[in-house]
């Protein structure tokens, strides 16, 4: 056991929010109750939980931006309570946000970075000294004149970092900082913080549900209702199978083999998930067992979609400022009833692309013709702008922020009421809407702010498909969410689609695409670079990383798997490539099978 | 929609204007706003115009920039100048028809109203947006104010909020644009209609912004008590004002031209 004073410890630890109802009344709800853990100096640790676990609150007491009701909090032995030790436990303590803009306080990088220091009062030259060595950890310091406002995403929490580091912190935790970027900024940050965590000994604490991100740190603990769950290394935690009443899931490769062991009826113990390779061994190991192996058979949905356009975009290009162009000379044809996927980094032009959809932004060379029952609307012409607007629903990225009516009901109604839809029609408008997105009824009276945040989105969706679009574009419908949320996201998605709604979904995750679209359509620095059927798209995985396009988790994963049954079974052959873990599992199962038998 | 405008956005440049003491700026902007209303002769206006040619040269500021602060203002300036030509009824009648009366001296008063309000413009955006950053204007006012701590008033908070407040102009601007374009999508209609349905429409960009800057000021709340934000006591500063020869002389030299301006003017009336 390590000594006190390199310990955060946390006993019987509990918090309630008070919120108002309206009438004064105050209702607490319990996000922390009675937690008991400990968490040594140095150690990589991952908070994880679905939405509302209590996991940022947890943050929150560890950093005393919240007191506790009950329980104490020590860290590195001096006790929270206690008033003389507040500013020492928090200037020790570093906090990164979800969200980039609102953590920014100066205007210019450099100014913003000195924010902390100068609140302890460092003096010069020493202030001056931390705020550039903060900038050069971070790879900031050639943008330090720069406005903080005119950063990427992705520069932004590595800003929030630099205002962290200038501090000298011990303890440094991560509320969610990566939800919102992308796969590439994601990894990018994640590599900085260990960096640094490895270079300064920080005790590193990092709140997601990401489970990917929660697999790189030493410990997990996960939390539900504000309670710890689980707690121990990722293996311990992955393989417990008690993942899934928390909301949250394996990693895509885990998942994998745990499929395939189920199929196979054996076990996976935490210790053969130590490593890749170890894992791998262990499934290679399995092979016998495959053969014998029961797989019911699965019946291949229906393809819906067929070859009839439903729109194209011809030669599309734009440009904000006049010389650098946002998306260049993009070709495109979406089928009717399909599910499209476009996928890209952020930056890449997805969201240029998909405000020109529904004529937001008009044309500036190209056009793009959408084709309804009985006539060829084309976005370049102002007269049919109004029809485009309603024949496509276009639905932002965090569309809830939208919302601004006193009920959902009215919320919902509002692109009627703009077409002068007579009221009883709308009516029933309305709860075709709402039951479409899964919003049951009593919900239709209350504020749409008083709901919660996946809530909130379906009320959003509601108000664009209440307009009855034939096609659907959905700007990363998903993003925010916790796993259970996503999961529910792509549900309804399917249903919509299922419906006859033709679907342009927009995503950065290349798992979710390939596992939810009919196509994907690749756009790197406003090019398309490929546009194919999942299966095709990432049968040749090289090639897609060649041009420099994230491969799914699972694929990746899954053909280092086949590498290593191939070296066993010289001369094997795979199927195509699933995206759903259990579909290939079945399928990487059924190709040992058939090679085995045909061999004897 | 909205990125066009620059009301407020400092303009990233190496000039001598830039370097100039926020403290010397804000003291010159005072005093340029005193003699832009002071002044009234045709011969001090074209002065005036000279004057701030040379502060375009030393803030090294391209007339474009400084076009794009001008150009939301000009609806405004157009709207004052009008309103004045009809409704000053002083002076030489020039032309006369029905209720209509456009006299010399209300085209004159028109013409001066319009002209006071961009120069206006055009000083804040050369001594103050363009030139210093948001926090070197309210280090200044902090700076400046600062006896009246004396008297209890919050000077350091005031700052703190003006500075954030600047802070947050073009995070706000480009959530606007975000949230007008969805709502345009659902139907809403910016453009036409009548005056009053226009200003109604706006409320569906409103209150999604009200209720996101609620948002985002508990967050940056919460972010600011995380980096031990306790007020202004203890402060230090990264880039703490110093007030140097060349300051001194740039001031000196600024504000001798306003005072110079206000002679020019009194002396010719």
């Amino acid at each position: 056991m390590a000594d006190e004073k390199d310990m955060i410890s946390l006993s019987d630890v509990a918090f309630s929010y008070l919120s108002d109802d309206g009438e004064g009344k105050e209702t607490a709800t319990k996000a922390v109750d009675g937690v008991t853990l400990t968490i040594e100096r140095g150690s990589y640790v991952a908070v994880t939980g679905s939405n509302g676990s209590g996991k940022s609150t947890l943050a929150k007491l560890i950093d005393l931006l919240e007191t506790p009701d009950r329980g104490k909090i020590v860290i590195w032995g001096k006790d929270s309570a206690e008033n003389d030790n507040f500013w020492e436990i928090r200037k020790r303590c570093a906090c990164v946000f979800q969200n980039p803009d609102n953590q920014i306080v100066g205007t210019i990088v450099e100014e913003d970075t000195a924010f902390g220091p100068e609140n302890l009062g460092i003096p010069n030259p020493e202030l001056r000294q931390r705020v550039d060595s903060a900038l050069r950890e971070t790879g900031l310091y050639d943008l330090r004149h720069r406005e903080a406002a005119s950063l990427s995403g992705g520069q932004k929490q590595k800003l929030a970092i630099a205002g962290a580091l200038a501090m000298r912190p011990e303890v440094l935790i991560l509320d969610e900082a990566t939800a919102m970027l992308d796969p590439l900024c994601r990894d990018e940050f994640l590599e900085l913080v260990e960096q640094m965590r490895r270079e300064k000994n920080l005790t590193l604490i990092t709140i997601t549900h990401d489970m990917a991100e929660a697999a790189r740190c030493d410990r997990i603990i996960v939390m539900n209702k504000g309670k710890v769950v689980l707690d121990g290394t990722p293996p311990e935690v992955f393989s417990s199978g008690r993942l899934g009443e928390c909301g949250l899931k394996q990693p895509e490769n885990f998942a994998l083999c745990y499929q395939i062991a189920m199929i196979c009826g054996e076990e996976i113990l935490p210790s053969d998930l130590e490593s890749e390779d170890k894992l791998i061994r262990r499934i290679v190991r399995m092979i016998p067992r495959m053969v014998s192996a029961y797989i019911p058979d699965t019946e291949e949905p229906e393809d819906k979609s067929s070859d009839e356009i439903i729109m194209s975009i011809k030669g599309l290009s734009h440009s904000y400022d006049g010389t650098s162009k946002a998306i260049t000379d993009i070709d495109l044809d979406v089928r009717k009833g399909e599910v499209l996927g476009i996928a890209g980094a952020s930056g890449c032009g997805k969201t240029t692309l998909i405000t020109h959809l529904n004529a937001i932004l008009k044309p500036q060379t190209g056009d793009i013709e959408i084709r309804t029952k009985d006539k060829v609307l084309h976005c370049s012409d102002k007269k049919d702008r109004a029809q485009i607007r309603r024949t496509v629903g276009l639905v932002f990225q965090y569309p809830e922020y939208q919302l601004f009516e006193e009920t959902v009901y009215k919320d919902i109604a509002y692109g009627l009421k703009k077409l002068k839809i007579p009221e009883n029609e709308q009516k029933s408008r309305i709860l075709e809407a709402a039951a479409r997105v899964g919003l049951p009824e009593d919900v239709l009276g209350k504020s749409p702010f008083e709901l919660s945040g996946g809530q909130k989105r379906r009320v959003a969706i509601a108000g664009v498909l209440v307009m009855r679009p034939e096609i659907l574009v959905l700007d990363e419908p998903a993003s925010g969410l916790d796993p259970h949320g996503r999961d529910e996201m792509f549900k309804l998605i399917s249903d919509l689609k299922e419906s006859g709604t033709t679907i342009i979904l927009v995503s950065h995750n290349m798992d979710e695409a390939a596992r939810n679209c009919d196509r994907v359509c690749a756009i790197k620095d406003g090019k398309i670079i490929k546009t194919a059927p999942p299966d095709e798209f990432f049968n040749n995985t090289e090639e897609v990383s060649a041009a420099g396009l994230d491969i799914p988790v699972l694929t990746r994963f899954a053909d280092k798997l086949k590498t290593a049954i191939a070296a066993e079974l010289p001369g094997i052959e795979f199927g195509k490539p699933e995206f759903d873990s259990y579909k290939e599992a079945a399928s990487i199962v059924r190709s040992v099978r058939k090679e085995v038998k045909g061999r004897a | 929609m909205l990125e066009n405008i620059s009301i407020g956005r400092y303009y990233k440049a190496d000039s001598l204007l830039h370097r100039t003491d926020p403290r010397v700026k804000t003291i010159l902007y005072i005093l340029y706003l005193a003699a832009i209303f002071i002044i009234s002769t045709p011969q001090a206006i074209i002065a005036l115009t000279a004057i701030t040619l040379i502060q375009l040269i030393m803030g090294k500021i391209k007339p474009g920039i400084l076009w794009t602060t001008v150009k939301p203002i000009l609806p405004l300036a157009i709207f004052i100048l009008l309103l004045n030509v009809l409704t000053i009824g002083q002076g030489n009648v020039l032309f006369e028809w029905r209720i209509i009366k456009i006299t010399d001296n209300g085209i004159y008063k028109a013409v001066l109203m319009a002209v006071r309000l961009m120069f206006l413009i055009v000083s804040t955006s050369i001594l103050l947006t363009l030139t210093t950053t948001p926090l070197k204007i309210s280090d200044a006012l902090e700076k400046l104010f600062s006896p009246l701590k004396v008297i209890k008033v919050p000077v350091h908070e005031m700052a703190m909020m003006m500075s954030i407040a600047l802070r947050f102009i073009p995070t706000l601007v480009a959530e606007t644009d975000k949230i007008m374009k969805a709502q345009v999508s659902r139907g809403a209609d910016y453009d036409t209609g009548t005056f009053i349905n226009r200003v109604k429409g706006y409320i569906t960009v409103l209150i999604p912004l009200f209720v996101s800057s609620f948002k985002r000021a508990e967050e940056l709340a919460v972010a600011m008590d995380a980096r031990c934000y306790r007020g202004g006591e203890g402060r230090t500063k990264l880039n703490p004002l110093k007030l140097t020869l060349t300051d001194v002389l740039t001031g000196l030299f600024l504000g001798l031209c306003a005072v110079l301006l206000v002679v020019i003017d009194l002396s010719l009336r």
